[in-house]
């Protein structure tokens, strides 16, 4: 999956009024809470096969910490 | 109480509740027809427990296949007289992020697996009058919780079918309840932990004034329930929380 791809995709899911960027603070946005994460969990789960826990949810914060935390080798 | 010479068929008997409450009717002089998909977690008891012990190797997650299974058991040792129904997945999700194929999975495991083996059973060829069947609900098949759409809906549909099982099978003295657990330290409450921070495991482990149970805790409540002892309970779901649904 293409980053562009994965920050569309986390757009839709996560139900967002604003467009996300790679700059964008997850935890800046007025949507982001309890539920997000577990959306976000869900879907990172789902399509890379990586298991974030509550200690991965606190580190990031921008999309681009999300992707690193993901590995960034897990993307086109 | 004594469910000595019995014979019970138990699901997820390879860890957890179903594993304990296994052991505990092998140790008392039952014959057990253990089903998990697991099968190297149950070689110890297998090798323990070879004359009593039948095990078969199912995916509870797929739609329901037992070949002839339930027959040979049956066939060896005498029909059944109750099995107890443990196997189950716990899962967070949220109701966004369900699609048909998730959804049917966990439903195959929490509870269309559990109506298909209760059917085959519960058949008159297949077990003895006054048998007793117990199914593990939940505390959340009452209550709710955000993020276990899917989950609280399994476990409620156990309790609608045990009280219309319970009035269809009262005419040959077959009682049907389920029992509610609150969180109990399992390999499956272990697995939920390492998802949730901290403050929050420690939430949890607060909303239960007794503290988390323990599968020692569970495993007498069902033998009680498969016991005459409990012969004039039916269609009941008893919760065995530490307190967590009366806060």
């Amino acid at each position: 999956m293409t980053k562009e791809k994965f920050i569309a995709d986390l757009q839709e899911q996560l139900e967002l009024a604003s467009a996300l960027t790679a700059d964008t603070n997850i935890k800046e946005l007025e949507e982001w809470d309890s539920m997000g994460a577990m959306v976000l969990i869900a879907y990172v789960n789902e399509n890379f096969g990586v298991g974030l826990n509550a200690q991965d949810i606190k580190e990031i914060s921008t999309i681009k910490s999300l992707i690193e935390k993901i590995g960034v080798d897990k993307f086109d | 109480m004594i469910n000595s010479n019995k014979n019970y068929l138990i699901t997820g008997c390879s860890s957890g509740i179903g594993k304990a409450l296994t052991l505990s009717l092998l140790n008392s002089g039952s014959n057990v027809f253990g089903i998990s998909r697991d099968n190297l977690k149950v070689q110890e008891i297998i090798e323990e427990y070879p004359d009593n012990f039948f095990f078969k190797s199912v995916d509870l997650g797929a739609p329901l296949d037992l070949g002839n299974a339930v027959e040979e058991f049956v066939a060896k040792y005498g029909k059944f007289n109750g099995m107890v129904y443990c196997a189950g997945k716990e899962e967070t999700l949220p109701l966004s992020m369900y699609t048909p194929a998730k959804l049917a999975e966990l439903f195959n495991i929490n509870f269309n697996s559990l109506f298909e083996i209760f059917r085959l059973v519960s058949r008159k060829k297949s077990c003895e009058d006054m048998s007793s069947f117990v199914f593990l609900s939940s505390v959340m098949g009452e209550l709710g919780q955000a993020g276990k759409t899917g989950y609280c809906a399994t476990k409620a549909a156990i309790l609608g079918l045990v009280k219309a099982a319970a009035l269809e099978f009262s005419s040959r003295k077959i009682r049907v309840n389920a029992i509610s657990p609150g969180i109990v330290d399992t390999p499956m409450a272990q697995q939920l932990f390492t998802l949730i921070d901290d403050s929050n495991k420690q939430a949890i482990i607060d909303m239960h004034p007794l503290g988390i149970g323990k599968t020692e805790d569970i495993v007498p409540l069902i033998t009680f329930l498969l016991s005459d002892d409990s012969r004039w309970i039916t269609g009941q779901n008893i919760k065995i929380d530490g307190g967590y649904s009366v806060k």
